[in-house]
């Protein structure tokens, strides 16, 4: 017979296995996967991706996403530009997946993994009923959907490639996927059990 | 609380959404068991969920082939006829010069759900089998770290919104590859949400427990 306190138990991010914590480096007891292997640097780790991140953010929003190649004239159109050009042509509901996928939802992201790392180190919102767990899991769940931009710069332009009309991707593309790359790297590099202090 | 062992752990779960400590109870064939905090489903019993799997996941293996083989959409400006198919795609992005971005598309779009399809049929297969334990194993490992990289799904609402945008400008003829990658996201959504890692480890357990209880 062996006494576990419940708080103890963790679940391995691998196979879901329910695990003893046994501080740094215990070995999943199904998988034999380390269960966060820097146990040292989490913290760390999750912080580099997410401002590696960041910092790609924002030429991602001021270069063109489009560039359209008309008649030997080039016109380069940046992510918001072409959502207020949706808009004023009148698909709303494109234009709102479009802004939903490539502003909300990437900054969503930062702010809620900031919030769940700085909480890590100061007391914030402690008294408060918040589930830290469900806003986790909400994050690794829409996070992927911000790609729906890059995959369709990747489509058009692909598509529209004819003599007189063409559609390249600008440099906002490889901006903006490594961005929502780096926050994916991020939301799975931030150690669960930080979430309740276990640490 | 107390524990015979470090293995009786296997007998709880920890709810994936909200962290919750459950205890496993036997449960009806088809039924599923739920979170009492937050409502999640924490695992499904089917007592042929290795044959399931295995029908699931070779279909999704042809539909896949299928889908990459036919043009995708084709398109009509001005007298001008385009198509494309997904490795196109991804190829188009490689010759325009973005490397970074075709290569991180490459292996979102192709590579990952080729894998995760390919890995899953051995995988069933092997559970049908009942052989290769520590394949079973690694295949099991290899797959709850590929599987989130898989997005097939984002592509095929990106497709929609591509096409969508160009409503007006061209003709758009839908291919055969449109219906089978319909088909496809359709079953990745299934195989990829619905069976969770956690039932085919305690498949796993249970299959190669008989087979040791049956040698000794």
């Amino acid at each position: 017979m062996i006494e576990v306190d419940e708080k103890k138990l963790v679940r391995c991010p691998v196979c879901e296995a329910v695990n003893i914590d046994k501080g740094a480096d215990t070995p999943c007891r199904r998988c034999g996967c380390t269960i966060y292997r820097h146990q040292k640097f989490t913290v760390q780790k999750s912080w580099a991706y997410l401002i590696t991140a960041i910092i790609a953010y924002i030429p991602a929003n001021l270069y063109p996403m489009l560039i359209t190649k008309q008649f030997g004239s080039n016109e380069g159109s940046t992510i918001l530009g072409g959502i207020v050009m949706l808009w004023e042509h009148g698909s709303y509901p494109i234009a709102m997946v479009i802004f939903f996928a490539s502003i909300v939802i990437p900054v969503l992201k930062f702010l809620i993994l900031i919030y769940l790392l700085v909480s890590v180190k100061y007391p914030l919102g402690k008294d408060k009923k918040i589930n830290k767990h469900k806003m986790y899991f909400l994050t690794e769940a829409v996070g992927p959907w911000s790609m729906i931009d890059v995959f369709v710069v990747a489509i058009l332009a692909a598509l529209i490639h004819l003599a007189n009309i063409q559609i390249i991707a600008g440099t906002a593309a490889t901006a903006f996927a490594l961005s929502v790359f780096f926050t994916l790297l991020a939301a799975h590099a931030f150690d669960e059990r930080l979430i309740g202090g276990r640490i | 609380m107390k524990l015979e062992n470090e293995d009786a752990l296997d007998h709880y779960i920890i709810c994936r959404k909200c962290h919750t400590l459950h205890e496993e109870i036997p449960i009806h064939d088809g039924t599923k068991a739920c979170c009492s905090e937050c409502g999640a489903v924490l695992y499904r019993y089917d007592g042929k969920l290795a044959e399931h799997g295995l029908a699931l996941s070779i279909s999704g293996f042809i539909l896949f082939i299928l889908a990459n083989a036919f043009p995708l959409v084709k398109i009509e400006i001005l007298g001008h006829e385009q198509f494309i198919t997904i490795p196109k795609t991804f190829i188009g992005l490689f010759e325009g010069g973005f490397y970074l971005v075709g290569l991180i598309c490459t292996f979102l779009i192709f590579v990952f759900p080729l894998m995760v399809f390919l890995s899953y049929s051995v995988l069933f297969a092997l559970l049908h089998m009942k052989k290769k334990e520590k394949i079973i194993k690694e295949l099991l490992i290899l797959l709850s770290y590929i599987m989130p990289w898989s997005m097939s799904d984002i592509f095929f609402v990106s497709i929609l919104v591509a096409l969508i945008k160009l409503i007006g400008y061209a003709q758009i003829h839908i291919g055969v590859s449109f219906w089978a990658l319909i088909g496809f996201v359709v079953l990745e959504l299934y195989i990829t949400k619905n069976l969770h890692i956690y039932e085919l480890w305690m498949l796993k357990k249970r299959i190669f427990q008989r087979e040791n209880n049956d040698r000794g």
